[in-house]
């Protein structure tokens, strides 16, 4: 057993080869009991791979990991029984009931009939799926199938449960609902591993990102990326949009203390501080003193996006060139 | 390896397999057949002598047939060539249900949950095959029984002495439950390969073709197999699908199904 009560997933130097390629290697990372950790990488990062050798559904080639403390390579069994998983399809049986469904993994993992009672009720109501618990599966909606699968993966109140992109092939409707599905585990303090290849959802739901492509490139919280890569500026948008700032505001601005650099933006300048809000009422100033007109100004906040590029060192051009 | 996992995974692809019209189609249709066809083709020579030569063959093979009437020895001579079609039921049976079983499971992407269970792979194959032997025996079995009831109704006692002898017997207790295994191993090893049902029944009859065979034998009277013919045959089949069945549990491995299945 683990010696830290309050460390759920540990995991060190963990890869695994397949043939002759490796698809992930040298995976070191805690996740702590209650954290979201979200695993975001391009499609063949490793994220799969990755979560399936947590889950001990394949073994890792080198390494070593423990899930609730036990070894996912030696215990395989009792790891089984302390996760749950949300595969990239939901993977349930059509011709079933959505209670049928989960009745079947119940006794699968074990849960006494009263308890496989409970638990459906419980998450089939959770997720708004109760008064639909006699149809059978093949009729619900794509969220609702997702919906359901999650429920699958909580039925046995796992200690970590996985999801692997839970909002993949989602028009944005069942996505939203999956999200919203993914956001109140989340408050319940549920220890959650998110794989996924979407920022925005990796931004919302996780309190760390691990940035995997082979490996992982990078691990930290969201704030602690911005912190750490992002760039604080100004949005400063001029009208005309794209006039040319005359020189001396150009310089004025420049000699703005706080400021580091100011450059031409989409719509009228950039302005690059470590404290944006802090230079804004004097960028507006020199801007008005030196004859330009100011429509708006906004702090941007760095998109995980930038931070997503700047991790994995290669930002695609609009002709789809890695640039 | 654990009974009740192994039930759960049979109950489960009963239900399914019940809600599958084709299969049920499959599982039913065909035993009704072969149930009524040996009774009309009776009925249709019932009073038709066989050719004296086809009569003296037959007398030589089945001396215990001499004291039937002419009619008898016709009806006789008719059934006894279903029996081997007795046996194709726990072959096809078995075989249909467990490659759309596995087949279907590849497409629609569902072992990956399961396999993330605390379940052990051999008890997940343990509870397909039992799931598809279990039907096929049981509809050769069920079949057969009605088919002695119908025929000792329509033509007494001569005909179920015939149909209920040791040949028979042999045939459809020991032969057909292992022909079904057969089946089943051969639908195990073929639906890990390939992705479509209907190719993977054709691959997997192919362990049919010794039983027309068989058929084809009887049917032309070059050789009659009797009980213990049919025991040996069950005991060589039984052995290869054993055999067959330690390479199915390496098909069935977790990682195997995972990583290399498509």
């Amino acid at each position: 057993m683990t010696t830290d009560p309050d460390r759920t997933l540990h995991a060190i130097g963990l890869g695994r080869r397949f043939d002759d390629r490796w698809a992930i290697r040298d995976v070191s990372l805690d996740v702590r009991r209650g954290e979201v950790l979200g695993l975001l990488g391009p499609n063949g990062a490793g994220k799969t791979t990755t979560v399936r050798m947590l889950t001990a559904l394949i073994e890792p080639t080198e390494g070593t990991a423990t899930v609730d403390g036990f070894d996912v390579r030696a215990q395989a069994d009792a790891v089984r029984s302390r996760v749950g998983i949300l595969t990239e399809t939901p993977g349930l049986y059509d011709k079933l009931s959505a209670r049928a469904n989960l009745d079947f993994f119940g006794r699968l993992y074990g849960l006494t009939a009263a308890e496989r009672a409970r638990a459906i009720e419980r998450w089939l109501r959770q997720f708004g799926l109760w008064d639909r618990r006699d149809d059978i599966a093949g009729t619900f909606s794509k969220g609702m199938r997702q919906k359901l699968a999650i429920a699958r993966a909580l039925l046995h109140e796992p200690a970590v449960v996985f999801l692997d992109e839970p909002t993949a092939a989602l028009d944005p409707e069942a996505a939203f609902v999956v999200r919203d599905a993914v956001e109140q585990l989340r408050r319940a303090g549920r220890t959650i591993v998110l794989a996924t290849h979407n920022l925005d959802e990796a931004d919302r739901l996780c309190d760390r990102i691990a940035f995997v492509r082979g490996g992982l490139l990078r691990v930290d919280s969201p704030s602690g990326l911005r912190e750490s890569l992002g760039q604080p500026r100004l949005i400063v948008r001029l009208a005309p949009a794209g006039l040319a700032v005359p020189e001396p505001a150009m310089t004025a601005l420049g000699a703005i203390p706080g400021v580091d650099a100011v450059k031409p933006g989409d719509q009228g300048l950039e302005v690059i501080a470590a404290d944006p809000a802090a230079v804004a009422p004097e960028v507006v100033r020199a801007l008005v003193a030196g004859g330009v007109d100011v429509v708006e100004v906004t702090v941007a906040r760095t998109s995980l996006e930038d931070i997503y590029f700047q991790v994995m060192g290669a930002r695609p051009s609009s002709d789809g060139e890695v640039a | 390896m654990r009974a009740h996992i192994v039930w759960t995974v049979l109950r489960r692809e009963w239900i399914e397999t019940l809600r599958n019209r084709l299969l049920v189609s499959t599982i039913i249709v065909p035993p009704v057949v072969l149930t009524i066809a040996p009774i009309l083709l009776g009925a249709f020579v019932d009073e038709r002598a066989l050719p004296p030569e086809l009569a003296a063959q037959v007398l030589a093979q089945r001396p215990e047939w001499a004291a039937f009437t002419a009619g008898e020895l016709a009806g006789a001579f008719a059934v006894q060539q279903f029996l081997v079609f007795f046996l194709l039921m726990p072959a096809y049976i078995p075989l249909s249900i467990a490659t759309f079983s596995i087949i279907g499971e590849k497409l629609a992407r569902t072992l990956e949950p399961v396999l993330a269970a605390p379940i052990r792979t051999v008890e997940l194959l343990a509870g397909k095959s039992v799931a598809a032997l279990v039907p096929g025996v049981l509809a050769g079995w069920a079949t057969y029984a009605a088919f002695v009831v119908l025929a000792s109704l329509v033509y007494g006692p001569a005909l179920f002495g015939v149909v209920t002898d040791g040949s028979w017997l042999a045939g459809v207790f020991v032969l057909g439950p292992a022909v079904g295994l057969s089946s089943v191993v051969a639908g195990v090893l073929v639906s890990a390969r390939v992705n479509d049902p209907r190719v993977a029944q054709q691959i997997g009859g192919v362990i049919i073709i010794p039983i027309v065979g068989l058929v084809l034998i009887q049917a032309t009277g070059t050789l009659l197999v009797g009980p213990t013919g049919y025991t040996i045959l069950a005991v060589i089949i039984g052995v290869v699908s054993l055999l067959g069945l330690r390479a199915g549990v390496q098909l069935f491995d977790r990682e195997t199904i995972l990583t290399r299945w498509r």
